[in-house]
């Protein structure tokens, strides 16, 4: 699943790319895609300047990543090979390519309640312990506040499915300040996050029949979230890779499955700041395969039935 | 391939017989219901891949109905309708309700058989993909039991390590004491 192995720094940070444009590849007959290829040189190339945009690790061995996910924009923009269109998306000042390519970089594999553990462990463990506690320390009468960043939340699945959880563990009417952030860096997954509409494959992945009748409404060939749950949350583009100073604490963070993507060092950094950002009885849900013995000492993990959570030491 | 389930329905007897026949001849199995009340009572005891249904249908339920029964019975069951000629409007309506797609009369059998490989290809992609995510969480779930065991067991084995350097590390006790003492650990 990953996209890198920690300790192969080389391929991203080390070499110059070679300066050489290479030949179009000519099209032997008209008509049949032929489509361009990608030299070493510009894997390199592309790896080093993807990871200046949004920190994701591509290795040498994954150059037919670039090629499937970049080729159609390089169609689109009618270049003949990937130097070309590497000047064309430096030199773009309105930084459109740019977004297009973080778009087409990123993997946006996501569903409703992906992985059931964390919901159940949020509905049954994290979500009360926190209402307890806090009900110590905030003044009596005032609203209780529940901070839950969703750090990579992709298309919203994530945090419409915390949402719906919260919905239906503290009901309506609540004297609760429920604050739902979902981040990420592509473009087009806050658009869709933000808009709350799926299809079908999308909906009939891991959304109970229930849930689907219950929070979400027909809209010609889409599923509509509903506008009570759509309120719950709110959305912006944001990379891991940045200062989380303008985010303010959470008493809650989710970070599935991008850290992946990155580099150790920069997992390193990424948990750190998390850990920054986290109030001190705050709770952190990482990707069920993944681990932070090695990258972020600062959390201790916590195992809750069949799923584990972490809390800073 | 395992080939579609299809259900026919059509109160036009002449109807349901021409597309039973051609249907069949391409190896689809086919159910017909007479009704929109018939086809009603059989889609909640049975799942069909395709429902080939008349819009216009005397008795109470019209294609319209037959399509909401079957899209709240199962998503995955595709609907198409046929309409006459002058009743578009009413196919675009069904379009927005979740049809997936509409044939006018006559019937263009060609056309229609068309329409079923295609839905036919799009299922059996369907059906790729998620057998990829049913590999993918067997996977997952295999690996993360592993990966969480041992995260537990490092954070303990960190723990009870730390402890062992802070006795180690006493100045109050003499050395074999502080050794004893850290094995007791």
């Amino acid at each position: 699943m990953s996209l890198m192995t920690p300790g192969n720094f080389s391929s991203v940070t080390t070499k110059e790319p070679a300066a050489s444009v290479p030949k179009a590849v000519p099209k032997p007959f008209p008509g049949i895609r032929n489509a361009v290829k990608i030299t070493p040189a510009e894997v390199q190339l592309f790896s080093k300047y993807i990871y200046g945009l949004c920190g994701i690790n591509i290795e040498a061995s994954k150059a037919y990543l670039l090629e499937t996910r970049l080729g159609k924009l390089l169609e689109s923009e009618r270049c003949d090979s990937f130097t070309t269109f590497y000047y064309k998306a430096k030199g773009d000042t309105t930084k459109l390519l740019e977004k297009q390519i973080i778009d087409a970089i990123t993997t946006n594999e996501t569903l409703f309640f992906r992985d059931a553990t964390p919901f159940d462990l949020l509905r049954h463990k994290i979500v009360p312990e926190m209402i307890d506690h806090r009900a110590t320390t905030v003044p009596n009468g005032s609203p209780v506040p529940l901070r839950i960043w969703s750090a990579a939340c992709s298309t919203g699945q994530e945090i419409y499915s915390i949402a719906m959880v919260l919905r239906e563990l503290l009901g309506p009417n609540h004297n609760y300040s429920i604050k739902l952030l979902g981040t990420d860096i592509s473009d087009a997954a806050i658009k869709q996050a933000s808009y709350g509409a799926y299809n079908k494959f999308e909906i009939e992945r891991g959304l109970p029949q229930e849930k689907l009748h219950r929070y979400f409404s027909p809209l010609g060939e889409m599923w509509k979230i509903s506008d009570e749950i759509r309120a719950m949350a709110t959305f912006r583009k944001f990379n891991l890779m940045e200062s989380f100073s303008s985010l303010g604490k959470f008493d809650i963070i989710f970070c599935r499955n991008v850290a992946i993507y990155f580099l150790l060092e920069d997992r390193i950094k990424v948990f750190n700041k998390i850990a920054d950002s986290l109030e001190m009885d705050g709770f952190l849900i990482i990707g069920s395969t993944e681990s932070l013995t090695g990258v972020c000492p600062r959390f201790i993990p916590k195992r809750h039935l069949k799923s584990i959570f972490y809390q800073l030491k | 391939m395992q080939s579609l389930k299809i259900l026919v329905v059509d109160d036009d007897p002449v109807t349901r017989s021409l597309l039973t026949k051609r249907l069949a001849k391409d190896d689809y199995q086919v159910e017909t219901a007479a009704s929109g009340v018939d086809a009603v009572r059989m889609i909640s005891h049975s799942f069909y891949d395709v429902i080939l249904t008349d819009l216009m249908m005397p008795g109470g339920v019209d294609g319209i109905g037959v399509l909401e029964t079957a899209k709240e019975n199962n998503l995955k069951t595709e609907v198409i309708l046929i309409t006459a000629h002058g009743t578009i409007d009413n196919a675009i309506v069904a379009m927005k309700k979740g049809a997936n797609d509409y044939l006018q009369k006559p019937i263009n059998m060609d056309e229609l058989i068309l329409r079923l490989a295609k839905i036919q290809n799009l299922k059996h992609l369907m059906k790729n993909a998620s057998d990829l995510r049913i590999a993918m969480e067997a996977t997952e779930q295999a690996s993360s039991e592993t990966i969480q065991n041992l995260e537990m067991t490092v954070a303990d084995l960190q723990q009870r390590m730390t402890a062992i350097r802070s006795t180690l590390e006493r100045g109050d006790l003499p050395a074999d004491e502080r050794i004893a003492l850290a094995l007791k650990n």
